[in-house]
């Protein structure tokens, strides 16, 4: 086919095509340049040197086997796990109650409750940390670690869980619960047969957010760990000063393969949404 | 009254473990240290630090420097992801969210390994003959600055993929092909259209960027103090708690800000638009 445009045209769309592939590529650049830290920190993390070098002179498991056999690693990554699970199940249990009250459409105080209810994002965790261990001190007990943490972190997720679940609540269809009730279900019937299967997507990512949430934090967990009861991210980001093996690249690393599974299974729960709707 | 019953074991949670700590510390930022009489020498005394002035102006201009960024980054991030087909943009939009599952400390620790004196850089820098000296990229602002994009890069696409997702492609198509160069084509259609997103991005970014802690600690160090790492200094190095409380205050009415004119400004829009 003969190309009747002038050449004009033809340059400027050379130079639009030209102009696609450059941008392209400055988007793929920003791509890179948001998951290199985590790519280096794997890949450093397979090293056979006694120290932090790139490239690796070698590779090995060495630093695997190496933090495996840390005392505070191996403690900290107990309590981790303890405090997020913990503080996870109440988090959604006090949430899918919130998220369903919230659902209800008209009642006194409905913007007030969402205020309350979701206030613990409001505020800088630096901030909700130092308030909450000045109170501790305050009532003599800020080296209750363990307990503490649980309390602080249940607070900090239930605003994922509560906002995870209201939205699939808002979602679902009002006139299945109606239809419930009028069939004769009780209240407490039609909650556990129509609502809560309804939500459960919402519920299930957002008790997965809560979980990465908790075990992510630093900014409040660093005012509230005792010796006894140190977070694996405390811990870790105490560790970094003083050493400069690769044992922080190895945890660092099994940190982002445990991310990568949750990540996984949000994406297969309800796609991408949960972050986009955020 | 059902409604308030289902969610009091929550707001009960709230109240107790959040709203009363804060009233609390509020209160003694106000409070003279025999906790005697109200005083405003704890602000005086923020206000007329060195130190805390530094922070804070350092904090002001990492975070917008930060801002910045994440606009650079955002728009070219987003505009991809809107016009690639679905599995592509899939991908990069899980390669844009992983991140945020991430730990901070661990991506700031990643930083280190690349920008650190023995890092990356200054280990393959030197070696191509581009530089003598080992350059300074951590403990420093250019530290907090390039850890602090990365950590909320994803914020800021995130909010322009959600109004440039609704941008017809058919109009800027048809720009282009009446004449208009993309440059052009971009600002006259694309910009005006991603101007709400972009105002929440940018109101998002800048007060999470004022409220970051662990990567300021990790990559700035003692030598650049950020307001939020002098609070965790005065509290636990220099145990100056009051000079803490009027620290927190100030970030806490600065995040309250932040987030009021975020919500203020996507209500107006909806109120010109909807």
């Amino acid at each position: 086919m003969a190309d009747i445009r002038p050449k004009s045209a033809k340059a400027e769309m050379l130079l639009w095509s030209f102009g696609r592939v450059l941008f392209g590529a400055i988007g793929c650049l920003w791509l890179l340049f948001l998951v290199a830290p985590l790519v280096i920190v794997v890949a450093v993390s397979f090293t056979s040197a006694n120290y932090l070098m790139f490239p690796p002179p070698g590779l090995s498991l060495q630093w695997y086997a190496e933090v495996m056999q840390l005392s505070w690693f191996r403690s900290s990554l107990i309590s981790s796990f303890l405090i997020a699970a913990v503080s996870t199940a109440i988090a959604v249990v006090l949430g899918v109650l919130a998220a369903r009250a919230l659902s209800k459409r008209s009642f006194p105080g409905h913007m007030l409750m969402e205020y309350l209810v979701l206030s613990p994002l409001l505020l800088p965790g630096v901030v909700m940390g130092f308030a909450l261990f000045n109170v501790l001190v305050l009532l003599h007990m800020e080296a209750l670690g363990l307990p503490n943490l649980i309390v602080a972190h249940t607070m900090i997720t239930l605003p994922f869980v509560v906002r995870s679940v209201w939205s699939t609540m808002a979602g679902s269809d009002a006139s299945l619960e109606e239809a419930a009730h009028s069939l004769g279900a009780t209240p407490l019937k039609a909650f556990r047969h129509v609502v809560l299967p309804t939500a459960m997507p919402g519920i299930v990512a957002g008790a997965i957010l809560a979980f990465t949430f908790s075990f992510n934090d630093v900014t409040v967990s660093i005012f509230l760990a005792s010796r006894e009861a140190g977070t694996l991210p405390v811990e870790l980001m105490a560790d970094l000063e003083y050493s400069a093996n690769a044992a922080p690249a190895a945890i660092s690393s099994l940190m982002i393969v445990l991310m990568l599974l949750l990540f996984m299974a949000v994406v297969r729960l309800g796609g991408l949404k949960a972050f986009v709707n955020h | 009254m059902t409604a308030w019953a289902l969610s009091s074991p929550a707001v009960l949670l709230v109240l107790v473990v959040a709203i009363t700590p804060s009233l609390i510390l509020l209160y003694q930022a106000f409070r003279t240290p025999d906790g005697a009489a109200f005083t405003l020498e704890h602000f005086e005394r923020l206000f007329n630090s060195r130190i805390a002035g530094q922070a804070f102006w350092r904090t002001l201009r990492v975070s917008l420097i930060t801002t910045l960024l994440t606009i650079a980054g955002g728009y070219p991030l987003a505009m991809l992801i809107a016009r690639s087909r679905e599995r592509a943009a899939a991908l990069m939009l899980g390669i844009v969210v992983f991140p945020l599952m991430v730990s901070v400390v661990v991506r700031a620790f990643g930083w280190i390994v690349i920008l650190g004196p023995s890092g990356i850089v200054n280990q393959i820098l030197p070696g191509i003959g581009l530089i003598t000296e080992p350059l300074a990229l951590v403990q420093n602002e250019i530290g907090i600055i390039i850890g602090e994009t990365q950590l909320l890069l994803p914020y800021m696409v995130l909010s322009l993929l959600a109004v440039l997702r609704n941008v017809d492609p058919h109009l800027e198509e048809a720009s282009l092909s009446l004449g208009a160069n993309p440059l052009r084509t971009f600002f006259a259609v694309t910009l005006p259209v991603s101007i709400p997103g972009l105002l929440s991005g940018v109101l998002l970014v800048f007060s999470l960027a004022i409220t970051a802690f662990a990567t300021p600690q990790i990559l700035g160090g003692a030598r650049s103090p950020m307001l939020t790492t002098l609070l965790y200094r005065n509290v636990f190095s220099t145990y100056d708690w009051a000079a803490a409380a009027a620290i927190a205050i100030l970030l806490a009415l600065l995040a309250i800000g932040f987030v009021t004119l975020q919500r203020l400004a996507g209500r107006l829009w909806e109120k010109s638009h909807g």
